[in-house]
């Protein structure tokens, strides 16, 4: 999958969504979320070997797995928080996209509170405190 | 790469569209609005297996 056959995807669908859009405007959003699924199911992929090559050399670096795991969690619920929320945005509803972005960040917060519990201790420890469990 | 998908929904938009005028020249609104929304539930259906199989997708890559 080249980037002209995605540029070619992404100028044939803006077309139809513009000759769509005054006479049927729901249909009109589907090729867009259509076009983009499209587009990111055939980059997909990539990202997929690329992480497959940065747990390899986090591997060999000796960092802890716990951390990437998190990391890479974090990654995906940004990307389909991104993904959502440019939607929902572009269909109007600009208050539902807060919602999603909210919620998006709570989230990510949630999943990184170990890490920084972690990071807290690491401090805690050197500036000689007491441990936090 | 399911290209086809698009030109597909562009086709259902433009039939669903001229149908539509049809109707409500002729002055059967009622059937416009059931044209519209049949048009719509099946692009619908069309796209909601790709947008679960992109979700599988990020579920598995990033270990959701």
């Amino acid at each position: 999958m080249d980037i002209l056959s995605i540029c070619g995807v992404a100028i044939v669908s803006a077309v139809f969504v513009i000759t769509l859009k005054r006479h049927n405007a729901e249909l009109s959003i589907l090729i867009s979320i259509g076009a983009a699924v499209i587009i990111l199911l055939s980059v997909i992929d990539y990202v997929l070997n690329s992480l497959e090559s940065v747990s390899t050399i986090l591997a060999q670096a000796n960092v802890n797995t716990e951390y990437v795991i998190i990391l890479l969690k974090v990654m995906g619920i940004c990307f389909l928080t991104e993904f959502t929320c440019d939607f929902v945005k572009e269909a109007g509803l600009d208050s539902l996209c807060g919602n999603i972005a909210l919620a998006g960040k709570i989230l990510v917060l949630v999943t990184s509170l170990p890490m920084f519990m972690e990071i807290l201790s690491v401090v805690t420890k050197l500036s000689g405190g007491e441990m936090i469990e | 790469m399911d290209v086809d998908m698009i030109f597909k929904i562009a086709a259902i938009g433009i039939i669903v569209a001229i149908l539509n005028q049809l109707l409500v020249r002729s002055g059967r609104e009622e059937q416009a609005l059931l044209t519209t929304i049949a048009g719509l539930i099946v692009a619908l259906m069309m796209i909601i297996t790709q947008i679960s199989d992109l979700f599988a997708t990020i579920k598995n890559t990033f270990g959701l």
